[in-house]
């Protein structure tokens, strides 16, 4: 019969082994050890999840969903067996569901175009410009260090991925990120002032 | 809401539980609820037996040991698949004596066909044994599928099509004794052609019957 060996070594070793012992005592209804398991992996699930998934708020919604799939499936632990394979095997399950759900969403629904009109109320239907003031964005990005615009220009405006990006500017991934984010924040920052 | 509120209500709504048994000890108390209910099924047609024509006769014999083991390690395998952290190579389990099964009938065809040329490979319609086989796969089905929910819906449709292999195969263990001397095509048409229409049918009802929606009690 084929198991998963437990591939952790070293401090992740002794790591593995307390939450094996955590999951024992949930299992015999330990609140506080369940409470501490729970807490103590949620990094671990985080990354999983991180992996697939970009937004924060996905990732999170994935994450509860993980949470409360182990809690409905607690019994299934053997705690004679490593504890690493059973989370990260429910961990993958779930978001491979989780993807699923979201492509079959994805086909299902149409894109539409922005509505002309909400209501016949006059005051409902101002038109507005999605972008706010775009001569203050203009001035605001003009003020950015050169490599914190490159980074904003070519991916928020052009919308070119990471990976893209660090290929057009030849900086590394990590780089442009950390610029992009400084980029948003100096943006953020300027057209507050102004308004 | 926020994952330490949802952390925290799962800690205060902790109950405990008991850890599921290893799959094979599942899997032999399922045959062992499975196997007698089968025997009383057919146990009109086991009396009938001549039990030294069937202890002479090794294909019968092999075919049911590869029967029996069929059930056995499909059911292994449908319990492995609900405890996360197993590895996929188990679900191949019940290949190897499904394998046997298949030569058995195979050979017995082929022998048929020598002895009785075209007429020994004629398929001819048996719906009389359909109440039968019905009513031998009930309880096994019932069981099986009321032990699967007990652990985690990982791969649903994977798991209902091995259950039902399982019960298809303990249900032709007993329906072997009410058709002792059958020719083998017809083994191999309405037996082993039930156990794939049955398995594919689990297949697709997978999601439904063992689905997350079920473990987290929300259908």
């Amino acid at each position: 019969m084929t198991r998963h060996r437990d591939n952790s070594n070293g401090p992740a070793d002794s790591g593995a082994e307390r939450w094996r012992l955590l999951m024992q005592a949930a299992q015999r209804g330990d609140k506080s050890a369940y409470s501490s398991l729970l807490r103590e992996i949620l990094p671990v699930l985080r990354a999983i999840v991180g992996r697939r998934w970009g937004s924060r708020q996905d990732v999170d919604d994935i994450v509860q969903d993980i949470l409360l799939s182990l809690h409905a499936v607690r019994n299934s632990y053997d705690p004679a067996r490593p504890f690493m394979p059973w989370l990260v095997t429910i961990a993958r399950r779930r978001v491979a569901d989780a993807a699923r759900r979201s492509s079959s969403r994805s086909m299902t629904e149409a894109l539409v175009g922005e509505v002309a009109e909400t209501f016949f109320a006059e005051d409902t239907n101002v038109p507005s410009n999605g972008y706010g003031d775009a001569e203050a964005l203009a001035r605001a990005m003009s003020g950015l260090p050169q490599g914190q615009r490159q980074a904003i220009e070519l991916m928020k405006l052009r919308e070119m991925s990471l990976k893209e990006a660090a290929a057009a500017t030849g900086t590394s991934v990590g780089a442009l990120k950390v610029s992009a984010h400084r980029g948003m924040l100096a943006l953020r920052k300027a057209l507050a002032a102004k308004s | 809401m926020d994952t330490d509120e949802l952390i925290r209500r799962l800690a205060a709504d902790l109950q405990p539980v008991r850890p599921l048994k290893p799959p094979w000890v599942r899997a032999l108390l399922w045959l062992g609820i499975a196997l007698p209910y089968v025997a009383a099924v057919v146990w009109g047609k086991l009396t009938m037996i001549d039990a030294s024509q069937v202890a002479g006769d090794v294909r019968f014999l092999v075919e049911q040991a590869a029967t029996l083991a069929t059930a056995l390690t499909a059911a292994i395998a449908a319990f492995c698949s609900v405890i996360p952290g197993f590895g996929r190579r188990v679900l191949f389990l019940p290949l190897a004596p499904l394998g046997v099964w298949l030569a058995s009938v195979g050979q017995g065809c082929v022998q048929d066909w020598l002895r009785l040329g075209a007429e020994g490979l004629r398929i001819r319609p048996d719906w009389d044994c359909l109440p039968l086989a019905t009513v031998i796969g009930i309880v096994p089905t019932i069981v099986l599928v009321i032990m699967l929910r007990k652990g985690a819906p990982l791969r649903p449709r994977v798991t209902l099509a091995l259950a039902a292999l399982a019960v298809a195969s303990v249900a032709n263990f007993g329906m072997q004794f009410a058709h002792v001397g059958d020719a083998s095509i017809m083994v191999l048409a309405w037996h082993l052609g039930a156990v794939a229409v049955l398995s594919m049918l689990g297949g697709w009802l997978g999601e439904l019957i063992l689905g997350w929606g079920h473990a987290l009690g929300v259908r």
